[in-house]
């Protein structure tokens, strides 16, 4: 019982959440700021108002429960004058979503006064237009709206208010600043030449499968290596890749952190894990003392990223991401024989021996899928490859050295990590 | 610098979606037509220099809106009374074109001399009658002081033209250029100032339609 409801509940939610989310359609929203206890004045072009501004006062506080105090009357001044009058006709008829904020600006200079005059007070504009009411945003920063759109005319007061304050009031308020602190920030720099850039982090932990074989490439670019067994604990034809040892189609599990600054240019660190179990020949026989025969893969890489943000709806950001980066592979061995088998063969303590670290680099691309600002889900694809050590130093007999086992390898990967999100600056 | 620039002459509204056909109202005609190198045209034509810039223009003129008829059936010109007490304001085409004209008020309709309301109105904010005129010395701001040499010798007669279809009934400019026509000439007649202005509205016409967006 407890549970059905539960799950009652839960989709209760869903329903709530989607019907505030998409009741309404908004046209734009550059997010003016939102101030804690707020002066609000609605500006109707309605003789009688479609929202009470006591009852819209409380829908505030209820949806933006950071909101504070605020305080709602109507816009009695701008009602009453001619040339506002004009500019809130003119708007009621102009608004559209194709249309960018600045096909909505003010042009008179009498109404541009009038906006700039404002001084840190939110104008909530508010008409009906047929069977929809248009709303809009205005502050003292700009002579053309700052937010827009519109929702559906009910004669329900209450519930209009409650939909334009989710609508356009759901933010973080902020401290109200005072007149010095006002004018400084007038003179502040754009975001792009601040001191402190804005800086994301993000941690994740996710899974994923890798396989030899790039997608769209010819199978026997691998089959060689693929199909490689290896004989006698270190026999194969040859050795240039791990894959001639090792299965190469398995899962694997990661590890991540990373940041972007400006949203564009960040770094990630990975850590990636995976076993994979030796292709030893079933047909030979000195295999018969052997128990299990494994090497675990641990992968610590450093990636540059590019990324961009899309903001598609208020509770979504969707970043994809480009990522290229370099990366140390550690291959440990497990291995054992059957219990009753005290003296294993020769060639099992001849057997083949890994190189102590690999190098190799990562490139790819993914996208995260923030939600709520902080929960996020972020997919990613992309090739990595382990090779060669690089700080060995040549030396003069470096034509007779054997060839380091494991030279190329190469796999592609994809994966899905879930992610917590974090804005700092 | 200026030659690498690539300049957007014209600006369309992002609801313009259909050209005015047939029907159409003409505003700021009466003070929009001007005359450079007045004397010349004055020895060429052999009309008297003093009154030169008077002629030539109302013949401009009475060329323009005849085209015009033409070309929209129902066409109607806008009094003047009714017009030409908005002020002017300034259009931006480009990072470096700027048009400057009168347009109504957001809110206010503009009406005719019947006192109907027409839904476009063809706004002409400047017609400037020349020779071998380039529009980016009158439009880019970065070289509408530059000095240009004094030529002796033409080898067009040209027309800049800058101009809004005003939607009258929402109060938004739905199609704002600048554009400039060419007519190349020997020694100019009246037929060939005629010629010039009918191509200007022709231009003027195209344009409408290649704005829809």
């Amino acid at each position: 019982m407890s549970r059905k409801s539960s799950i009652l509940l839960f989709a209760l939610s869903i329903l709530l959440l989607t019907g505030v989310s998409f009741g309404g359609s908004k046209f734009f929203n550059s997010h003016p700021d939102l101030w804690k206890n707020p002066d609000i004045l609605i500006w109707s072009l309605d003789k009688e108002p479609v929202i009470d501004p006591k009852e819209f006062c409380l829908s505030l506080k209820r949806t933006n429960s950071g909101i504070g105090d605020p305080k709602c009357r109507l816009q009695g001044e701008w009602m009453r004058d001619s040339i506002a009058v004009r500019y809130a006709t003119w708007l009621n008829a102009n608004m559209d979503p194709a249309l960018k904020p600045e096909y909505l600006k003010a042009r008179h200079p009498a109404m541009q006064a009038k906006i700039q005059a404002l001084e840190d007070q939110i104008v909530l504009y508010i008409a009906t237009n047929g069977n929809n009411v248009n709303i809009a945003l205005f502050d003292e920063t700009a002579s053309e709206p700052k937010a827009a759109g519109s929702i559906l005319l009910s004669p329900d007061k209450v519930s209009m208010g409650d939909e334009i304050a989710s609508m356009f009031f759901d933010g973080t308020a902020k401290r109200r600043l005072s007149k010095e602190e006002r004018k400084k920030k007038m003179t502040e720099p754009d975001e792009y030449f601040q001191e402190v850039p804005v800086f994301k982090m993000w941690a994740g932990i996710g899974m994923g499968y890798s396989q030899a074989q790039i997608p769209l490439t010819p199978d026997d670019w691998y089959s060689s290596h693929v199909n490689s067994q290896v004989g006698n604990y270190r026999i194969t034809k040859d050795s240039v890749s791990l894959w001639n040892f090792l299965d190469d189609s398995d899962p694997y599990f990661t590890l991540y952190v990373g940041g972007t600054w400006y949203d564009f240019i960040g770094l990630e660190l990975t850590y990636h894990y995976a076993k994979h179990h030796m292709k030893t020949d079933p047909k030979d026989t000195v295999y018969q003392e052997l128990d299990h025969w494994n090497f675990s893969q641990h992968e610590i890489g450093l990636s540059a990223m590019f990324s961009r943000n899309y903001k598609p709806l208020t509770w979504l950001d969707i970043t994809p991401f480009l990522f290229v980066g370099f990366q140390y592979s550690f291959f440990v061995e497990d291995i054992a024989l059957k219990d009753g088998v005290k003296n294993p063969s020769k060639a099992y303590k001849a057997r083949i021996k890994f190189e102590e670290a690999y190098k190799g680099a990562l490139v790819g691309f993914g996208s995260h899928f923030i939600f709520l600002k902080h929960y996020g889900i972020g997919l990613r694809t992309g090739i990595s490859s382990r090779g060669r050590n690089m700080y060995v130093d040549p030396s003069p007999d470096a034509a007779a050295e054997s060839s380091v086992i494991g030279g190329f390898t190469p796999d592609w990967f994809i994966g899905v990590g879930l992610e917590y999100h974090l804005s700092l600056f | 610098m200026g030659c690498g620039h690539n300049y957007h002459w014209s600006k369309s509204h992002p609801l313009y979606k259909k050209a005015p056909y047939g029907k159409l109202a003409i505003a700021g005609t009466s003070e929009a037509f001007v005359l450079t190198r007045s004397s010349w045209f004055a020895k060429k034509l052999g009309w008297n220099p003093d009154s030169i810039q008077l002629k030539a223009t109302a013949f401009c003129e009475q060329v323009f809106l005849d085209e015009l008829r033409r070309a929209y059936p129902n066409y109607v010109k806008i009094p003047d009374q009714n017009f030409n007490h908005f002020p002017e304001e300034s259009q931006k085409l480009d990072d470096r074109i700027f048009m400057k004209g009168r347009l109504p008020e957001q809110g206010v309709v503009v009406k005719d001399s019947a006192g109907d309301i027409p839904p476009y109105i063809l706004i002409l904010h400047e017609f400037i009658v020349g020779t071998d005129l380039k529009r980016e010395t009158y439009f880019d701001y970065a070289l509408i002081h530059n000095e240009m040499t004094d030529k002796k010798t033409s080898t067009h007669i040209s027309a800049i033209i800058s101009y809004t279809l005003w939607d009258n009934e929402r109060q938004r400019p739905l199609f704002s250029a600048v554009d400039e026509v060419q007519r190349p000439i020997t020694k100019p007649t009246p037929e060939d100032l005629e010629a010039l202005v009918r191509s200007a509205v022709k231009q003027i016409r195209i344009n409408l339609y290649g704005g829809v967006s």
